[in-house]
């Protein structure tokens, strides 16, 4: 021991001196460094969750706005049928509607023919009458023969129909 | 080679070193042999115990002690600045200190094994052994360290020596008085060492150019010759007054004066009454000391111990050692009484490992800057400091691995039994 130089002495104040300075390097180095890595770890750990559940969150929120995208398209799709059947519906509604209108005016308008027809007959009957009454005395008024006759008469008529057509 | 001797810059650089490394072979020790030798500084006494270079009241501080607490000191420092301002983006030191100790953390939790930061426990421990040693091995090589010291003096050598001496002739002869003990004791002294070398120095300084200096034999320095010592013998065995004998007298003032009595020429230089003494280096190498290693050795295993017991109990840790020689059988007995010496030898191996290596770099160091003086010895500075990192490596891991056996409970130890 002697020649080695192992005295308790020495060695007494190199373990007081290595304690001393195991202390204070726990005190100083590794109770700071160790926290620091440790909650720098767990730090990251953290955010590092977050960051997954902002991901699915994000996934999730993709999801959704793609079903109502999809849920929106239907809808519209279903509008623009729906409108185009309504409209489709009141074309046709509209056209009978129209056919109706005009067979009616149609009628309305063959009637109101046929009545000015009745009427403007009975008109040229009444005129013609009244031809006939005028021709009837111009015959009577020249002593009357059969050629004059006929020739007045024929003259009445030409007059009555000439007034007529202006 | 043909791109060496075009580009100027470059030869002029190997030719540099080429004369560099001719100028430290010519000044060292081998130039001194042709009558060269400039630049050899003093050898210092290589010695296996650390000296003294100071008393505080009666206590011996020792070289190896000032640097283990200026290594200390300087560990301190730098923890301090690593984590007095401590930021989540690390930088610089604490960076550093942040890259030891997360290496070890994860080293700790590897060799452990199991849950996550099952190693926890020894990381304390464990990262401190290796900054201390690592810290402790490096400062003893700086440079002056080892090499800058005081004289010690004839007077004080004897002074060191003589007690050991005496306290075994008292063991004889118990019936000596004190001064005859000493006079005995002195005799034997001069008996066993007269042939010892001490170096003869100019002054307190030994000049450049002097490394192979004179090693001066003790006879030389205190004159004594085979018959006056049995003069001295005999007058103690007689027990007559030692006060009248001359050369006793003669001795001891020869002993206070401490310089080169006989003719001694060395290279034609007459060395008489130039003061002879050793070199005590003020610095060396905390590691150097087998105090140092042993008591980080005790603490290592010691801690080792407590791990075991904490984590097994007492009757369970107690239980790999003394084993019952009728449940188990003598086979399973005999290894526990050998697993208890190995925890001893354990000891000393950390011990002599890390004392081994560190002193034989110091004696390294020491024979290179006496054999290439200037430049030779960086390589082997280089190599030291390597050494030191992986001799703290290993005192770390060691103690992590023996940590990490000890807490193993008895069934998955025996995965463990090959790594001794």
């Amino acid at each position: 021991m002697e020649a080695l130089g192992i005295t308790l002495q020495q060695l007494l104040t190199q373990l007081v001196s290595f304690l001393i300075l195991f202390f204070l390097l726990y005190k100083l180095a590794y109770t700071p460094i160790v926290g620091m890595l440790d909650s720098r770890a767990k730090k990251i750990k953290e955010s590092l969750e977050m960051a997954e559940v902002a991901r699915l969150e994000a996934v999730s929120s993709a999801e959704r706005v793609e079903s109502e995208i999809a849920s929106a398209r239907q809808e519209g799709q279903k509008i623009i049928s729906d409108a185009r059947e309504a409209a489709s519906k009141l074309r046709e509604q509209e056209q009978s509607r129209a056919r109706a209108e005009v067979e009616s005016m149609l009628d309305r308008a063959t009637s109101e023919i046929a009545r000015e027809k009745d009427s403007a007959i009975e008109e040229v009957r009444k005129e013609f009458a009244g031809l006939a009454v005028t021709a009837a005395e111009r015959i009577v008024e020249r002593s009357l023969d059969a050629k004059s006759h006929s020739s007045l008469i024929d003259a009445v008529l030409k007059e009555g129909l000439n007034e007529r057509k202006n | 080679m043909g791109k060496l001797l075009s580009s100027p810059k470059l030869l002029a650089i190997a030719i540099g070193v080429v004369a560099a490394l001719l100028i430290s072979v010519a000044g060292g020790a081998l130039g001194a042999s042709f009558g060269f030798g400039w630049f050899g500084g003093p050898i210092p006494f290589i010695s296996l115990p650390a000296e003294r270079v100071a008393y505080i009241g009666s206590y011996p501080l020792l070289n190896t002690t000032v640097m283990f607490w200026f290594g200390g000191l300087i560990l301190i420092f730098l923890a301090w600045r690593a984590t007095r301002k401590m930021s989540d983006v690390p930088s610089g030191l604490q960076n550093l200190f942040e890259v030891i100790y997360e290496f070890f953390g994860n080293t700790v939790d590897g060799v452990a094994g199991g849950k996550a930061k099952a190693g926890r426990r020894f990381l304390a421990l464990v990262s401190t052994i290796f900054l201390v040693v690592v810290i402790i091995n490096w400062v003893g090589i700086l440079p002056g360290v080892g090499s800058v010291g005081r004289i010690e003096t004839i007077e004080e050598w004897v002074h060191h020596h003589l007690p050991k001496v005496e306290a075994k002739v008292q063991e004889k002869h118990p019936e000596y008085t004190p001064v005859q003990t000493e006079a005995a004791a002195l005799v034997h002294l001069l008996e066993d060492h007269g042939e010892d070398t001490f170096v003869a120095f100019d002054g307190s300084i030994v000049p450049l150019g002097r490394g192979e200096q004179a090693r001066v034999p003790l006879n030389k320095i205190i004159t004594f010759s085979e018959s006056g010592l049995h003069q001295i013998e005999e007058a103690i065995h007689d027990g007559d007054d030692l006060d009248g004998l001359p050369l006793l007298d003669s001795i001891h003032s020869d002993i206070k004066k401490g310089v080169v009595q006989g003719e001694f020429v060395y290279k034609g230089q007459d060395f008489k009454g130039k003061t002879v003494g050793l070199l005590v280096p003020f610095l060396r190498g905390a590691s150097t000391d087998i105090n140092t290693t042993l008591a980080i050795a005790l603490v290592a295993m010691f801690t080792v111990q407590v791990w075991g017991v904490r984590a097994l109990g007492v009757r369970g840790y107690g239980g790999k050692f003394f084993v019952n020689p009728i449940s188990q059988g003598p086979i399973a007995t005999f290894v526990g009484i050998l697993e208890g010496f190995g925890e001893l030898t354990r000891t000393l191996s950390f011990t002599f490992r890390l004392f081994g290596n560190m002193f034989a770099g110091e004696v390294l160091l020491i024979a290179m800057a006496f054999l290439l003086p200037l430049i030779g010895i960086i390589p082997f500075m280089g190599l030291e400091l390597f050494v030191g990192l992986i001799q703290g490596y290993i005192f770390a891991m060691l103690t992590l691995v023996f940590g990490v056996m000890a807490v193993a409970s008895h069934g998955d130890h025996d995965t463990h039994a090959g790594d001794h």
